[in-house]
């Protein structure tokens, strides 16, 4: 019988989607609450960047700024990750959601869009970036958990725009998005103008995202800002630390472990092959002979 | 485990409606897209045009919609390229209706396709959320539509002015965007004749009057 | 491209339906707090974060809510979870006491507040208080007495001991320090109790650090010391993110 080889497909696999919902049912965790309570029947819980992601537009360009913690349920994976995400020269993305989602989707549409620069040889425009990422976000109808931000400087002056999971668009001159947008949205909605100057926009932006960082427990620690204009991006990370750790007032040993038992065993090998790389100047430094097999 | 709103799909709970009158159609919609009860945006343009003389009013998921609307836009693209003639509205529409037949297990959306052509002067076409296609002289929905219809049979007439058919539009959007929660912000119109497009924004403070009790 | 079958979609929105048709709503809730205790040869430590929120909803409810309540003028009981519940569990616990003080005149002490909250909170053994408690006080010869219980009352006393949110994290660490857990090269436990000034940095130390990581805990930590003198009181700044 020929063996049949296994078509090589793109994209993800759901193989283990029903298995892994079989299996969680069986451990009895009958909805998602008594799963995450008893972590012996949960199935691994993706990481998650319960987030604040803001953009907003002034009269050369746009302001990115996002938090840099990242959750895994009540604990801080990373009190220091980057959410502002490289789209090409002129453009960034903002993630907020299942970070590895946010991670892999910015970095394929970002090499799409590179291709696509080479390809055309013109300066790539942010509708296409936006346009590519809804089309994938919603052909994967929301299993992939990206909430983006997208923002950047054309031909046609500066643009921003929102993409939920869904694969739904929203264009406005402020945007908010993540956990925190809630908490960011009411500092744009109470204090932004048409037509602010970079430092209105980028203080606008650090104040919003400081509304997120305090307010919301699944943002925190430090403020990323990301100015894009027609010449040029600053990109500053951290903007402003916004959180500084306490100060110890003892310093603990840390100790190891007591050693039980001892044995000590030599390893049986066949040496196969040896090569010796010359290498006279660190051998005669060395005091060694250079040596060849 | 979060919050709802940041799960849930982000929807247009919705006021959309579209009038002919003698000589082009008039659409209407309110502004507002949730995600339960989170307004995402206050000035959603839920206007989606689809060709220079044919527009859709978009109500259900967001995403749904606009992904039907992008392929629509393509696909009479496409057709005013190969045919050397602007689509009818007619057809917009039945290119609309069978992709939201043959996907109507996966799609929540409703829409509603008006126009002017050569052939048929103003059109209006309801697409309610199965699939089904029915031309209509006047069509509301979204959620908004249900407060109004009552107003709507009571002062609709065939025949209207463009004038009478804007006021008719957003006396009819406004009443809906008071009583409906989930409508809201803004009132969108748009007037479609023989020479194109025009749009008008209604603001919130600007809105027809009515009781307010 | 590989989709998402279609009849898999069709089962995951039939699992959330079914899931909303049984009715979500669930009496309790869990509004962060963390509580650490540790007893020593002549006080008793209890320590809490001054955070009330909601975790699954990422909210703060208050900045300044210590999660330690006064029974007697030297016992304090710590109490983190539901804030519903702590409330009306620490408001029935007070009732008691007082009625204890007007039937024998006078105070009860460590070990009859510590039996008596294990109880109370085995009375709701099928629907129980979803309390974590903590009692510090001074037993008959004067060493601090901590007693730690589950939401439905299994008591222990124990030298040290974390509760709560962050509990997960501080355990270890007060294993490792004061416990002396896998430390090989220290001579054998002997006195693990720790000098009350170490106890109230340790306690300090700690919360800074449960306040880097686990989000329910931060804004600020209150340290109160129970010793024969009275209770002596310590409150510091945590993160407020």
């Amino acid at each position: 019988m020929a063996m049949l080889e296994e078509p090589s497909c793109p994209g993800f696999v759901f193989d283990n989607v029903l298995r892994n919902q079989h299996l969680l049912a069986k451990c009895g965790g009958g909805s998602q609450a008594d799963a995450a309570a008893s972590s012996t029947s949960a199935l691994p819980r993706a990481k998650k960047t319960g987030t604040t992601i803001v953009g907003c537009v002034f009269n050369g360009g746009v302001v990115l700024g996002a938090d840099t913690r990242a959750t895994e349920g009540n604990i801080v994976a990373d009190k220091d990750c980057s959410k502002i995400h490289y789209i090409s020269d002129r453009i960034y993305c903002c993630g907020a959601g299942t970070a590895a989602d946010t991670e892999m989707v910015t970095r394929q549409i970002s090499a799409q869009i590179c291709l696509h620069r080479l390809s055309t040889g013109r300066l790539p425009r942010v509708i296409t970036a936006k346009q590519l990422l809804k089309d994938y976000l919603f052909r994967y109808q929301g299993y992939i958990g990206a909430a983006l931000v997208i923002g950047g400087v054309d031909y046609q002056g500066p643009h921003l725009y929102s993409v939920a999971p869904h694969g739904s668009v929203d264009c406005a001159p402020y945007i908010t998005m993540g956990s925190g947008s809630l908490a960011a949205m009411a500092v744009f909605e109470s204090r932004f103008k048409p037509d602010l100057d970079q430092g209105q926009a980028v203080q606008l932006v650090r104040d919003a995202i400081l509304a997120g960082i305090f307010n919301d427990l699944g943002s925190g620690s430090n403020v990323d800002v990301c100015i894009i204009r027609q010449d040029g991006v600053e990109y500053l990370r951290p903007y402003l630390r916004a959180n500084e750790k306490g100060q110890r007032a003892a310093v603990y040993r840390g100790g190891k472990p007591a050693v039980l038992r001892t044995d000590r065993r030599p390893v049986l090998a066949d040496i196969i092959s040896t090569r010796i790389i010359r290498d006279s100047g660190a051998a005669q430094a060395a005091g060694e002979t250079p040596m060849e097999t | 485990m979060l919050a709802d709103w940041t799960q849930q799909e982000v929807l247009t709970g919705t006021t959309i409606m579209a009038v002919e009158y003698n000589g082009g159609v008039v659409i209407g919609a309110d502004s507002r897209t949730s995600s339960g009860t989170y307004v995402t945006n206050r000035t959603q343009d839920k206007l989606t045009p689809l060709t220079e003389y044919i527009y859709c009013c978009r109500s259900g998921s967001a995403a749904d919609t606009q992904a039907i609307a992008d392929h629509v836009r393509y696909y009479l693209d496409f057709s005013r390229i190969s045919q050397g003639r602007e689509p009818t509205v007619r057809y917009a529409a039945h290119v609309m209706q069978s992709i939201l037949y043959n996907n109507r297990d996966n799609l929540s959306a409703a829409v509603i396709v008006a126009g002017w052509d050569e052939v048929n002067g103003g059109q209006v076409y309801c697409i309610p959320l199965g699939g089904l296609l029915v031309r209509q002289p006047m069509a509301a929905g979204g959620s908004g539509s249900t407060y109004i219809w009552g107003h709507l049979d009571a002062q609709f007439k065939p025949g209207m002015t463009d004038t009478e058919c804007q006021e008719f539009v957003a006396k009819s959007v406004s009443l809906a965007i008071k009583r409906d929660g989930s409508s809201g912000g803004v009132c969108r119109l748009a007037v479609i004749n023989r020479s194109g497009v025009q749009r008008r924004i209604i603001m919130h403070e600007d809105l027809p009057k009515s009781y307010d009790g | 491209m590989s989709f998402i079958p279609f009849e898999l979609k069709q089962e995951l929105v039939a699992k959330d339906t079914m899931e909303h048709a049984r009715g979500g709503f669930s009496p309790y809730s869990m509004n962060g707090g963390t509580l650490l205790g540790i007893a020593g040869n002549d006080y008793c430590l209890v320590a809490s974060d001054t955070r009330l929120c909601e975790a699954d909803y990422y909210m703060i409810y208050s900045r300044r809510h210590p999660h330690i309540w006064q029974m007697t003028p030297s016992v304090l009981v710590g109490g983190v979870g539901f804030q519903g519940d702590c409330l009306t569990f620490m408001k029935m616990m007070q009732t008691k006491v007082k009625l204890y003080q007007y039937e024998f005149g006078r105070s009860p002490d460590t070990s009859a507040i510590a039996q008596m909250i294990s109880i109370a909170l085995y009375n709701r053994r099928f629907f129980p208080y979803y309390v974590y408690n903590m009692v510090a006080g001074l037993d008959a010869e004067g060493r601090g007495a901590l007693y730690t219980y589950d939401p439905v009352g299994n008591v222990e006393r124990a030298l040290y001991r974390a509760e709560g949110n962050a509990s997960a994290i501080l355990q270890p660490f007060l294993d490792n320090q004061i416990g002396r857990k896998n430390q090989g090269d220290v001579a054998g436990p002997g006195d693990l109790a720790l000098p009350k000034e170490d106890a109230v940095k340790l306690a300090h130390d700690i919360f800074i650090s449960a306040a880097e990581r686990d989000i329910c805990c931060g804004d600020g930590v209150v340290i109160q010391v129970v010793t024969a003198a009275g209770v002596e009181n310590y409150n510091y700044q945590l993160r407020k993110d």
